[in-house]
């Protein structure tokens, strides 16, 4: 390959990465999204367990990948670009944090109270999407 | 004559049955739960690729008595070979640390227990496979479970079909706020998933496994057009069911479980089972198949006996190579990378080196020194120049983004 068609085709990935890089949105949108998404695969997971849609043992597997998943988010999400007010993104930590309880232990009897993480999922999951979306 | 129609119903089976893999089911999920029907397109494109190229391998290897790999460097050289060979290497050495993983996954969620337990577990038993089993076993064996992935179209059915509200989004994609660079990475992870190298060289070295001839052209024929086109129907299935039921749910399959509550929400506890054990045997079959297919390309442009009718003894540096690349596929799942990540990344690496891999090939299948007056014809050559051209644009652009952009 001559060095002008390196030069060429160097040139045009770069043309190609800036130009995908508008439409890639803020940080901050991206990473609520996602967050709003995985808090609404585990609300899901736990109410189909406790409706026996799938196994407990389904469940707990699936919880590890969303805890993996979703561990770290809340520092990702303060240094994200595009962050809201101190006041949103204050709400936004309480909800995760709470959420992130059920995350990391989720109630996969019947001897506890499954109705409260989900409801508790949900609202996390509501929020982050809607501050995705925003 | 019964004995060929037997063969070919085998052959359509297998090939439907061993559609699916890690990637396909990575892919297809997230295009349903992200962007409705919106990917259909990109999965049809997808399956007539890999029609053609199923097709032109297998006529290839049954007329010239040639593997694929024996081809290439007979006639570009052996330094040309070693280009597509490092390729091939490394994507789909990526693309078998993601298999291991799915199959890994697949245990976790019927038994609840941690995955990283499983994976080397999973690696040991496709090894065991590879080295122990017979090449029917392997070709036949995973195949033949795989038909399961025609309970993805069972699970639409009983969720009613697909809704006509779904159909626009067939041409009119919901595009959320900054999802088009998702879009893209998925429609090459479609394409890289589905159009793998690996695929060839298997196919290729199994026709000259099973003494294919200038006879088995129905054979390759019927097989390559019905077995991948009904093998494509359970990737739409998942795009679809990924579609019905978790875009409503505001979920973007980010983990492989995710997508068994797509099939959980019709048929309860049976459908998360059949979904983990459908992931089991399409991750398991495709496992083989990249062992196998690197191995093969390895040994046939190195020079070395080969040949899973043959004992370890008998082609030593062919198993050691399926041992080492196995090692290789363990090394990369314990750097902890998720699995469904990985198969994702791993599609789009091969979406981008498909021109790498497959030009030789084209011209390969236009020599007739090879292939007398069963050469390609031009709608066959200008089809899948169009598509490869299509992969490698859409990967080039859309994998810096990802990098760039920390995943999707």
């Amino acid at each position: 390959m001559k060095k002008g068609e390196a030069i060429g085709i160097g040139l045009l990935w770069v043309l190609l990465v800036t130009a995908g890089c508008q439409i890639v949105p803020p940080g901050f949108s991206q990473t609520a999204g996602n967050i709003g998404s995985a808090f609404a695969a585990a609300e899901t997971t736990l109410r189909y367990a406790h409706e026996g849609k799938i196994t407990y043992a389904y469940a707990a597997s699936s919880f590890a990948s969303y805890q993996s998943e979703l561990s770290g988010n809340d520092q990702t999400l303060v240094s994200a670009q595009g962050a809201p007010s101190s006041a949103s993104m204050h709400s936004l930590l309480a909800l995760y944090q709470e959420a992130m309880q059920v995350v990391n232990a989720p109630c996969l009897s019947a001897a506890c109270n499954w109705q409260r993480q989900v409801a508790s999922l949900d609202r996390a999951s509501q929020a982050f999407l809607k501050a995705g979306n925003a | 004559m019964k004995k060929q129609w037997l063969a070919i119903a085998l052959g359509i089976m297998t090939a439907t049955g061993g559609f699916l893999d890690a990637g396909t089911v990575a892919t297809s999920g997230e295009a349903g739960a992200k962007f409705g029907l919106g990917l259909i397109w990109a999965v049809l494109l997808a399956t007539i690729a890999v029609i053609l190229l199923v097709e032109m391998v297998g006529r290839f290897t049954a007329v010239s008595q040639k593997t694929y790999a024996d081809a290439i460097r007979e006639d570009f050289g052996f330094r040309f070979y070693l280009l597509p060979l490092t390729a091939e290497i490394i994507a789909e050495s990526l693309l078998l640390a993601a298999e291991l993983g799915g199959m890994a996954i697949a245990l976790s969620l019927l038994t609840g227990i941690s995955y990283h337990v499983f994976f080397p577990l999973a690696a040991l038993f496709v090894w065991m496979m590879a080295w122990r089993g017979s090449f029917d076993l392997i070709e036949n064996g995973p195949a033949m479970l795989g038909l399961l992935t025609l309970s993805f179209v069972a699970g639409i059915i009983a969720l009613g079909g697909i809704p006509l509200t779904l159909l626009p989004t067939l041409w009119k994609p919901n595009f959320q706020q900054g999802t088009v660079a998702d879009y893209f990475y998925l429609v090459a992870g479609i394409l890289g998933a589905t159009i793998s190298p690996y695929l060839l060289h298997f196919y290729s070295s199994g026709a000259r496994e099973e003494n294919w001839s200038g006879k088995s052209l129905l054979l390759n024929r019927v097989t390559a057009i019905v077995g991948m086109s009904f093998g494509s129907l359970g990737s739409m299935a998942l795009v679809v069911l990924g579609a019905i039921v978790l875009q409503p749910l505001n979920i973007t399959s980010n983990t492989l479980g995710e997508l068994g509550l797509a099939m959980a929400k019709p048929f309860g506890i049976v459908g998360s089972f059949l979904f983990a054990l459908v992931l089991f045997t399409t991750c398991l079959g495709a496992a083989l198949e990249i062992t196998l297919a690197l191995s093969y390309n390895v040994s046939q442009g190195f020079g070395w006996e080969w040949g899973e009718g043959k004992k370890p003894v008998e082609a030593a540096r062919f198993n050691l190579a399926l041992t080492i690349f196995l090692l290789v596929g363990v090394a990369i799942g314990l750097i902890g990378v998720d699995p469904l990540q990985l198969a994702l990344f791993a599609s789009t690496v091969i979406a981008l080196f498909l021109p790498i891999s497959l030009a030789p090939f084209l011209i390969i299948m236009n020599d007739s020194q090879y292939l007398g007056d069963k050469t390609n014809k031009r709608f066959t050559n200008i089809a899948i120049i169009c598509i490869l051209l299509i992969a490698f644009v859409v990967a080039i652009v859309s994998l810096p983004l990802v990098i760039i952009t920390g995943g999707g």
